[in-house]
């Protein structure tokens, strides 16, 4: 039987995810091993009290040999059993199922508002007068280096605090949603646009450009239709990155602006040193960049016709 | 029982001290004006969510704010250290001071509709003492022997030795009085809900994590707290309680009216509250918990030198330093024991501190006389150096930057090097146990000062596994305060213990920690409980209408 190699492609891609999911899920058992200090305490979290060594050592075989340990927890992690909070008194999925949509959300908003804002930028800049792009270069220099931390205090000084056209925090209406969204997109989106605009002006200088101009057709045509997908590779190249930035900053904007989400679990689950939960956490974000940049690839394969021909 | 009422009566009237300035603290000067009405609903922004709302589970001080609105204790804590009735009317305590007969009110159901009776009040007490069910609280509980339900509404406890700080364990949240059924549910309580069912004026309606907690009013409330304002059912009809863990969010959202209170206020915001139209600002006493405080383990060199203690202690200006981190919102402290606690020593003050000359003469007495390249003191070789571990979950407010200007003024006043060590709360569990912290920086959960002093250097203090290398004679003296069934007497111990402790520099205390409140002015009946140290609950709180 021949496998088509696009199939073939995508079949190996898929098999080294598997094996880095493993891999991350073996570093996080080594990782917790390494600790100084008893496991039982670690995992505790900061509410020691009496009995929950013992149960804790029951619950996790901590007597046991540490490869049958191992294979216990790799065993578990697969069926999506990620043991009890001691700190929360709750099965940790329950607490991470329950968090991850308001974060989603955020996350979702930011990401499309970022491609877009990108998106018009680079449009609108590329290839034209020094000044416009100079002070395009400029507000995107600001935006991606300016921590998200600042930016959600100054917009909630401006629009929240003064103008008050939005609330300040909560996730019960999409007004809720405006604020910490645009903090979240703004960092990412001077990033993407900076890359958008210099491929943008690769491409502008392409022979096929000048093809479709001598056909007639409007600049702005030009720019949408042929050039920005010609960009759009790198960008898409960067998105699996952006993900993981985009999930690092939800924790801080989430904080900043008192919305519920996984960001605030985790910060309040480090602080409370509630390992357990931490954990969960650190291999969500694992299986999310792994899930993320599997998809990018795959959509690579299907886009650029130039890897389906090796 | 009949010869032991006249005794309690008359403990009863000796705890009533003369009130302390914690007394003082009001809601300000707008509160005469109108009369109470009922009605409305606040927006309150407080800096943390709580892990646990179980009050016998919680050891998070700021969690109380919260749970305080729908759990209520048995004996009511007010101002000045008065115990008043609450859930129980009355109490007697036997001449030997083992036997506490209490009496409740017959008319009390919990949220879930059950009725309190002693039958109740005995299921919590032995569910909070079964180490099994894992209660934080179960430490205050350490010397109830015996819980009897005598009556239908009379209980009877038996303790295995005086303990002259149970009182103040019966008014404490942590023995805050569930549900029988909700504790029976085998559910831990943690995520709060309808399920934690208490008797407090309002109910626990639902909670979102991350975000916030509502509250509806308990309209069947009838058993206010003995230093409560008003009686029967609260003000407010709902009450919502959001999660702002920025400092500056929350006085942005005060400020531009989306929340109508906020607790914990920076001391750089306080500008914008303060004497300001439209609003208002009170500070809370300092008095149930203990100072912000350096606890030294005396037991490991060099600091079992006492005169490397006492320079340690002296070297530096805590009261400047005080000043420039807090902005003159918190007051230095003179002992461990909050300055508004009716057991603090005020004969400590002006006692010690701020003498470099002194401590550098005290160093050169021990031997460190050398000094090593970067200028630190060294004897044979070894440079005079002490580490404050400070536990990552616990650095608050700038305290780890108080920390670091009393290193810099020890560095170049002495030549001393204190050094600052963020830790895990796991390192912190592993040093407790085996006794090989060096310096521990804290302050400690509202309760008894006698217990305070035992909790913390006391035989069950942080020293606990090297008890028997530590100094017996302030463990003596603490254990006397904790067993003392006089007031006078207790007095002399704790105040004794209090000296000795900071005299032989077994402690270093930095600053009174206090709560801020800062509020629309319409918000009126804004209060602190003595007990908890900390904001009260909302039941007293109406809405004016402006």
């Amino acid at each position: 039987m021949i496998i088509h190699p696009v199939a073939r492609r995508i079949l190996a891609r898929l098999a080294t995810s598997l094996v880095v999911v493993w891999g991350s899920i073996t570093a996080a058992f080594l990782a917790l091993h390494a600790l100084p200090g008893r496991i039982e305490d670690i995992l505790a979290g900061d509410l020691i009290y009496p009995g929950l060594r013992e149960a804790i050592i029951a619950e996790w075989g901590l007597d046991r040999s540490l490869f049958a340990q191992y294979v216990d927890f790799v065993g578990r992690i697969a069926a999506g059993d990620f043991g009890l909070s001691y700190v929360l008194r709750q099965p940790v999925a329950q607490i991470v199922g329950s968090q991850i949509w308001p974060t989603v959300h955020l996350a979702s908003a930011a990401g499309v508002l970022a491609l877009i804002l990108a998106g018009v930028a680079a449009t609108l800049t590329a290839g034209r007068g020094r000044l416009a792009r100079g002070l395009a270069a400029a507000v995107e220099l600001t935006c991606a280096s300016a921590p998200v931390f600042w930016i959600g205090i100054l917009l909630l000084m401006l629009f929240s605090f003064t103008l008050r056209w939005f609330p300040v925090s909560g996730a019960q209406s999409w007004q809720a949603l405006v604020l910490p969204a645009v903090a979240l997109a703004l960092p990412t989106a001077g990033l993407l646009a900076q890359v958008l605009r210099e491929a943008m002006e690769r491409a502008l200088e392409q022979p096929f450009v000048v093809t479709v101009r001598a056909r007639g057709l409007g600049e702005g045509l030009i720019r949408l239709r042929h050039v920005l997908r010609h960009a759009a590779l790198p960008a898409v190249t960067l998105g699996g990155w952006l993900i993981g930035g985009l999930l690092g900053g939800a924790v801080i904007t989430e904080k900043v602006f008192g919305r519920p989400g996984l960001g605030t679990v985790t910060l309040n689950a480090v602080l409370s040193h509630d390992v357990p939960v931490v954990l969960a956490v650190v291999l969500l974000a694992a299986f999310i960049h792994v899930a993320a940049s599997t998809l990018l690839d795959i959509v690579y394969v299907v886009i650029d016709p130039r890897l389906r021909q090796q | 029982m009949t010869a032991a009422a006249p005794l309690a009566l008359r403990r009863r009237s000796a705890l009533a001290w003369p009130l302390l300035a914690a007394a003082a603290v009001c809601a300000g000067p707008a509160l005469a004006a109108a009369q109470p009405q009922p009605g409305g609903s606040i927006t309150f922004g407080v800096t943390t969510e709580p892990v646990c709302f179980n009050p016998q589970r919680s050891t998070q001080q700021n969690s109380f704010i919260v749970i305080r609105n729908f759990v209520d204790s048995l004996i009511a804590k007010g101002a000045g250290g008065r115990f008043l009735p609450w859930l129980a009317t009355s109490w007697t305590i036997s001449p030997d001071g083992k036997v506490y007969d209490l009496k409740l009110r017959p008319d009390v159901t919990f949220h879930d509709g059950e009725k309190l009776d002693a039958a109740a009040v005995k299921f919590n007490l032995d569910f909070v003492k079964d180490l099994k069910n894992a209660n934080a609280a179960s430490e205050l509980v350490r010397s109830l022997a015996q819980v009897d339900a005598v009556g239908p509404h009379e209980v009877r406890l038996t303790l295995s030795q005086p303990d002259s700080t149970f009182l103040e364990s019966l008014s404490s949240i942590r023995l805050g009085i569930l549900s029988p059924k909700a504790l029976q549910s085998g559910d831990q309580l943690c995520s709060g809900g309808p399920a934690l069912a208490g008797t407090g004026p309002f109910l626990f309606e639902s909670y979102t994590r991350g975000q916030s907690v509502a509250l509806v009013r308990n309209k069947d409330y009838a058993w206010a707290p003995g230093y409560a304002a008003h009686t029967g059912p609260a003000y407010l009809d709902r009450a919502t309680i959001r999660f702002l863990p920025e400092y500056s969010v929350r006085a942005g959202a005060l400020s531009s009216g989306q929340v109508d209170v906020i607790e914990g206020v920076q001391p750089t915001d306080a500008a914008l509250f303060k004497d300001q139209p439209g609003f208002q600002f009170i500070t809370g006493p300092s008095g149930a918990q203990t100072a912000f405080t350096l606890n030294i383990n005396y037991t490991i060199p060099p600091a079992t030198d006492v005169r490397v203690r006492q320079a340690l202690r002296d070297g530096a200006d805590i009261g400047a330093l005080v000043k420039s981190v807090y902005l003159g919102t918190v007051r230095p402290a003179w002992s461990n024991i909050g300055p508004e606690n009716p057991f603090y020593d005020k004969t400590l003050e002006g006692t010690w501190g701020n003498d470099p000359a002194k401590a550098n003469k005290l160093l050169d007495e021990a031997g460190w006389t050398g000094r090593d390249a970067e200028g630190f003191r060294t004897k044979d070789g070894q440079r005079l150096t002490i580490e404050v571990g400070y536990p990552q979950p616990y650095v608050r407010d700038n305290r780890d930057v108080l920390i670091q200007g009393v290193q810099a003024q020890l560095r170049k006043k002495l030549g001393f090097d204190l050094k600052l060590r963020i830790t895990t709360g796991g390192e912190w569990a592993q040093q407790l146990a085996k006794g090989t912290w060096t310096i521990y920086p804290n302050t400690y959960l509202p309760a008894d000062a006698a217990r305070e002093l035992d909790a913390n250097i006391g035989r069950n203090g942080f020293i606990s596994a090297v008890a028997d290398k530590a100094d017996q004679p302030l463990f003596d003296l603490i254990e006397k305060a904790q067993r003392a069934t006089d007031i006078e007497a207790k007095r002399e111990f704790t105040a004794a213990a209090q000296k000795r402790a900071v005299e032989q520099a077994f402690i270093v205390p930095l600053f009174a920690a206090n709560y801020q409140l800062a509020a629309k002015d319409t918000i009126r009946g804004l209060s602190f409980e003595t007990q908890l140290d900390s904001p009260s609950n909302l039941y007293d709180v109406w809405v004016a209408q402006p």
